[in-house]
């Protein structure tokens, strides 16, 4: 799939050879197989630069916690870092880094997800440091303790430094009843205080298990190599019991919910979110293609309304994030000077209406699909990209094969649907608003 | 979007954000003779940069052109030498002109430019950094004859209408009041200020309410005519093209460009500063539970030789994960999420800082602790072991950084605006071994300052007031005062 470029010569440069470049992979690029274990690996050969990215995908999130132990998942995906039987405290970062690489995590209400970034010269270590820290992790009582410090420190700068997450963390314990995406990733600080080493024993013991694992290798590597190095470090380790579902499921909400939180900030964010189904269902790509008609870009219905022409707002925003369980989709926004949050809100709630009664034209529908294969070409330029991408269709769409036909399925959504998923889901009894103000009182 | 990360993926956001663009200016020397094709080196198989070609229009304009075929889109920038330390006496001027080559044309309203480059998925925004401006548009290959003909529009015949230019600036003096309600993004602007005062590169990107309020339309248009000429400027295209039929293309929509004004006159900035006792500049912030912090002093400038072997050396002390400001402070100590240290190079001169945040009560703790590990570095300085490690690092997550081509064009006009040539990237693995433990030590005695340290600090003064004295002489400054 190489494409290679032909080099000039010049006159002070004679070295001229093939430079192998990214190619634009295909679906049959993609090569999958599922180990003894249960663990799916999926590999992509990617000749652009000579690095490689290994990102594993494990099944555990906020969704999987209850109240006590809120923000476990994602405590120990930090402990991850932090010593196993070969590669003990500090070891991780250091192998990595003195190999050329280096690593990061992330955790959300849905998934953990480990990502190794190396020089393909280090291809064999980072599947011998998974396989070791997924084996025999240590959780050292004294690790537990320091790293709980850096964890109340994130806690501590997250909410000094974002108004958002302040406000969208308030809203999601308003807005769900039931669901555990009503408490915070990070967790409640009680919890982080207060949580046992075997409490996260037994959750690594639950969750980070094979057969609740999806890797991906995206690089300068050969399905080959890595299917003998899957085959010698990762099939090795046990399956474990597969965890319970999580069953619960948010009841249908019965009238708007409002909510008010006080900071000190120039001017009033408003944040709205209203239920809506799970990622990869037949409404989701119309409310996606709906969130990109409201605001992706300056011509977005939102930003020429609101923030450009009538001036309300500075900032304006949807988003709807990727969810195993039915989710919120948010529209955020923050008051022009001098503006109230009953003049935007009731400017937004507008625009809303227009489209449950109008819809959208075809125009609009042409734009955000347009955006959307131009975001899909954009969403593959890197390797790391690429594997984050194959690992989310696998696990949030039911498999990496539906990314490949993504900009397919986009282009089939009609005006039609995204007016009845307007009016489906816009509904006021379906949404829950909050407002974060400064405080009259003194 | 929230997502919980085990780090930040820049340690140095206090540093470098109210710009993520400036993170591009990447770069080094030598302007190779128009007209000639450089070819990638492939002596170290490893990593070279793809070919590109450098070409001067008749109108003085510099033109790279690099064809990258992983996906079918071509990225446009176009650089001007019209920065921030330019500003003179009007802080937020560059970026406001910058901002206005896209809202309007002579024949194009804000609305219809937003509306035709929207509607076909394509990407741009304009910047300023502290030496430059510029605009960056990503667009899908098939649509470049639409897209091309709207780029010349906006860099060659900006309207700078007056109703347009002040919603833009009535918008930007409120955001300037919600950046001082995150610290993490306001910490680089005041540290820049403090350490370069009235020089040009004191000036704030987006400049303080008081001066905001002032700029007109017609400072933008003056201030357009004077920095914004060909012969001053280049325009980079990488992308799924091909160079001859690009070639072609530019000379046809771009060597018209004229300059409109007079040549500008050479700049007299203030000269720059000597610190010859160390300060302290202390930002009250009544409400905060943690402080923000960021100490150190003069850097060096993009284009200074030992720019390969000081990243090495910082690599070491704060570049990257296991380095020993972070091992110290997060790792052992847990005071923090998060430290590190970074050189900020500009075309002139540059800032070195040690930047991190904790807790107010462990603000005292966490900043000896930093001050610590820049003392170990000048008398223990760095081990051969400890050196290999570091280039290994660097060399091996080189690569990414031009792994798009987004970021090759952003390379590309570094090249432009900082003089140097592919031989930065296709020489970096031999320059990066090439540091040996001498040469460290070397460049830590010259470009790690050990004296006269320059702090700034964001946090609740009240409780700190009393401890920091035994840092500097001290001033403070209230976040909700204008300016930094």
């Amino acid at each position: 799939m190489n494409r290679i470029l032909t080099i000039l010569l010049s006159a002070f440069l004679l070295m001229a050879a093939a430079s192998p470049l990214h190619a634009m992979p295909a679906v049959a690029d993609v090569q999958a197989y599922t180990l003894k274990n249960g663990m799916k690996v999926l590999v992509l050969e990617d000749h652009g630069i000579p690095n490689v990215t290994l990102q594993i995908f494990f099944k555990v999130g906020s969704r999987n916690e209850y109240p006590g132990i809120t923000g476990l998942s994602h405590f120990l995906e930090h402990m991850m870092f932090n010593g196993a039987a070969k590669y003990g405290p500090k070891m991780f970062d250091r192998v990595l880094e003195n190999a050329g690489g280096t690593s990061n995590a992330y955790t959300t209400e849905n998934v953990t997800s480990y990502q190794d970034w190396v020089p393909k010269s280090a291809l064999e270590l980072i599947f011998e440091m998974e396989a070791d820290r997924m084996g025999s992790l240590a959780l050292d009582e004294k690790i537990v303790e320091s790293e709980r410090g850096v964890v109340l420190s994130e806690y501590t700068t997250g909410y000094e430094n974002s108004d958002y997450e302040l406000l969208e963390d308030q809203l999601r314990a308003v807005a769900y009843q039931a669901h555990p995406y009503r408490w915070p990733i990070i967790g409640y600080e009680a919890d982080i205080r207060n949580w046992r080493r075997s409490d996260i024993k037994e959750y690594f013991d639950r969750y980070c298990a094979p057969n609740n694992a999806v890797a991906v290798v995206v690089g300068d590597v050969t399905l080959a190599q890595v299917k003998s190095l899957v085959v010698k470090y990762l099939e090795p380790l046990p399956a474990r019991a597969s965890p319970r579902p999580v069953h619960t499921r948010e009841p249908e909400q019965r009238g708007e919910k409002r909510l008010l939180v006080h900071k000190d900030v120039s001017s009033p964010r408003i944040l709205i979110a209203y239920h809506v189904p799970e990622t990869g269902t037949a409404d989701y790509y119309a409310l996606d293609l709906l969130s990109s008609i409201l605001s992706t870009g300056k011509s977005s219905r939102f930003y020429s309304t609101l923030i450009s022409d009538k001036q309300l707002a500075t900032e304006i925003s949807t988003y709807m994030p990727q969810a195993l369980d039915p989710t919120l989709f948010y529209v955020y926004a923050i008051c022009a000077d001098g503006v109230s949050v009953k003049t935007l809100e009731k400017a937004i709630f507008q625009e809303i209406d227009k489209v449950i009664n109008r819809g959208v034209t075809e125009n609009e529908l042409r734009k955000a699909q347009n955006n959307v294969v131009a975001s899909f070409y954009r969403s593959l330029e890197t390797m790391s990209n690429k594997a984050d991408l194959i690992g989310s269709y696998e696990i949030f769409f039911g498999g990496y094969q539906k990314l490949f036909a993504a900009p397919d399925v986009y282009k089939k959504v009609t005006t039609t649907d995204i007016k009845s998923a307007a009016a489906k889901y816009f509904r006021k009894a379906n949404r829950t608003v909050g407002v974060l103000e400064k405080s009259e009182e003194k | 979007m929230i997502l919980k990360k085990r780090r930040l993926h820049n340690l140095f956001l206090g540093i470098l954000i109210m710009s993520l663009l400036v993170t591009w200016m990447l770069a080094v020397f030598f302007i190779p003779p128009p007209g000639n094709v450089y070819a990638a080196q492939r002596e170290t198989p490893s990593f070279a940069l793809p070919a590109y070609e450098k070409i001067k229009l008749k109108n003085g304009l510099t033109v790279y052109l690099m064809e990258y075929h992983g996906v079918p889109l071509i990225y446009a920038t176009a650089v001007f030498t019209a920065g921030a330390a330019r500003d003179g006496g009007k802080s937020g001027l560059a970026y406001l002109t910058a901002e206005a080559l896209f809202s309007g044309t002579k024949n194009h309203s804000k609305k219809q430019i937003e509306e035709k480059l929207e509607f076909l998925g394509a990407n741009y925004y304009a910047y300023a950094d502290l030496d430059t401006a510029g605009i960056s548009m990503s667009f899908i290959n098939t649509d470049q004859d639409k897209v091309l003909p709207l780029l010349k529009e906006v860099i060659q015949d900006a309207a700078f209408a007056p109703a347009e230019f002040e919603k833009r600036k009535k918008r930007l003096l409120l955001e300037l009041v919600q950046a001082k309600e995150q610290p993490s993004l306001v910490l680089g602007p005041y540290y820049k200020k403090f350490i370069f005062g009235q020089h040009g590169y004191g000036n704030p990107l987006y400049g303080a309410r008081t001066s905001v309020k002032k700029i007109r339309s017609i400072d933008a248009r003056a201030f357009y005519e004077e920095h914004y000429r060909p012969e001053e400027s280049a325009l980079v295209l990488v992308g799924d093209f091909q160079t001859v039929e690009m070639k072609k293309k530019v000379q046809e929509y771009f060597s018209g460009w004229q300059g409109k004004g007079k040549e500008p006159p050479a700049s007299a900035q203030t000269p720059l500063p000597f610190f010859a006792k160390p300060r302290i500049l202390l930002v009250n912030k009544d409400d905060a539970t943690e402080t923000q912090f960021a100490f150190g002093g003069l850097g060096m400038p993009r284009s200074h030789p030992d720019y390969v072997a000081v990243q090495v050396v910082n690599t070491i002390l704060g570049g990257r994960f296991t380095s020993w400001l972070n091992d110290a402070l997060r790792i052992d100590a847990s005071l923090t999420y998060g430290a590190g240290s970074y050189f900020d190079t500009f075309k002139t001169s540059g800032t070195f800082a040690i930047n991190s945040f904790t807790r107010t009560e462990s603000t005292i703790e966490a900043i000896d602790l930093a001050r610590d590990v820049l003392s170990r570095l000048h008398t223990q300085g760095v081990d051969e072991g400890t050196l290999k490690d570091a280039k290994k690092y660097l060399i091996g997550q080189f690569p990414p950084l031009y792994e798009t081509p987004g970021s090759l064009a952003s390379l590309l006009a570094a090249m432009f605006i900082y003089d140097f040539d592919a031989s930065y990237v296709n020489d970096f693995q031999k320059n990066v071994e090439n540091v040996s433990v001498e040469k460290a030590k070397m460049v830590i005695a010259k470009h790690f300052p050990k004296e006269n340290l320059q702090f700034v600090l964001i946090g609740k003064a009240a409780a700190l007031r009393g401890q920091v004295i035994k840092y500097g002489e001290l001033s403070e400054k209230d976040i909700e005062s204008d300016g930094f």
